[in-house]
């Protein structure tokens, strides 16, 4: 029997793979939408992305556009990667489950 | 060390992947907006052109029209994430409005400017510009509508300076502001069906 993938811990929690899978479908994004699209509070949302950012699988970026500043997330290539072997696993772990 | 998950929770990760992976590639930009103002511009300095005998009738409508795209553009980005597939499209426009601009302020300089020619250059522009994000969107009505552009360029080159004119009349007519109350309309609906289908917490 084939061993079963382990889920990366750092992308298993609800939120941090959502924020992962938001950054994935495009090339940057502001903490204002992230928050939008995930209903998440400030300061949960702030530690989930530090979290992926630690991991090295976020870039933050703060700018400032007409005296406005803008903090911005983008997925690295190593969060890219992750993100698809999460997803891999989850397939594979699906499959698994289905056979059993 | 994760915890042991069911099925159904593997179902519901991987359906949050790719629900949030579709929020974020969503277009989420309105430029319905844009394209009747710059048919708006047209009909402006056409006819400030011809009834005012107006030199800056062109020049003034046309930068008073960059200017409000700009802003326009500005706000609708405003708080929405930048995708590779809007960047490209604004690339397009942007790069086909300065080219049109370059040539333009060129061609009146000059003192060549030609009105077959100058005609069928902007109908060819803005058909080119047009075709090319309907291909990129695969967007069949844009490619129409890039379609009867050319056909308005090469109708220009054939036909009397009048009758030119009223070509390039008709072509801003259905292309700008036809076009662009339909995108409007369906970026409106789009919207519409966009709200009805969120409003779910990830968190």
């Amino acid at each position: 029997m084939p061993e079963l993938p382990e889920l990366n811990p750092v992308i298993h929690g609800k939120l941090r793979l959502a924020l992962l899978s938001l950054l994935a479908g495009v090339e940057e994004a502001e903490f204002t939408w992230l928050r939008a699209k995930t209903g998440a509070s400030d300061g949960n949302l702030g530690a989930h992305l530090l979290k992926l950012e630690e991991a090295g699988y976020v870039l933050m970026e703060k700018r400032f556009v007409l005296r406005k500043p803008q903090t911005l997330y983008r997925i690295t290539q190593p969060g890219r990667l992750a993100l698809t072997e999460y997803v891999q696993a989850l397939k594979r772990l699906l499959g698994a489950a289905i056979d059993a | 060390m994760t915890d042991p998950i069911t099925s159904q929770d593997l179902r519901d990760r991987l359906n949050l992947i790719e629900s949030m992976m579709s929020e974020g590639r969503q277009k989420t930009e309105s430029w319905g907006w844009s394209f009747v103002l710059w048919g708006i511009a047209y009909f402006i300095a056409i006819a400030w052109g011809t009834f005012g005998h107006s030199n800056y009738a062109w020049p003034v409508t046309m930068i008073v029209a960059a200017v409000i795209t700009g802003f326009g553009a500005f706000k609708t980005r405003e708080h929405h994430p930048e995708t590779t597939l809007g960047r490209a499209i604004g690339a397009i426009w942007i790069a086909m409005g300065w080219s049109l601009f370059i040539l333009c302020i060129s061609v009146a300089a000059s003192g060549h400017a030609e009105q077959h020619v100058f005609l069928a250059m902007i109908e060819g522009a803005l058909g080119t510009a047009n075709v090319t994000s309907g291909l990129i969107l695969r967007w069949r009505v844009q490619m129409g509508v890039g379609i009867a552009w050319w056909a308005a360029a090469v109708a220009s080159c054939f036909v009397t300076i009048d009758q030119s004119g009223y070509i390039f009349l008709a072509a801003i007519f259905l292309c700008q502001i036809v076009f662009g109350v339909y995108m409007m309309i369906s970026e409106a609906a789009e919207r519409r069906a966009r709200a009805a289908n969120s409003g779910a917490s990830h968190a």
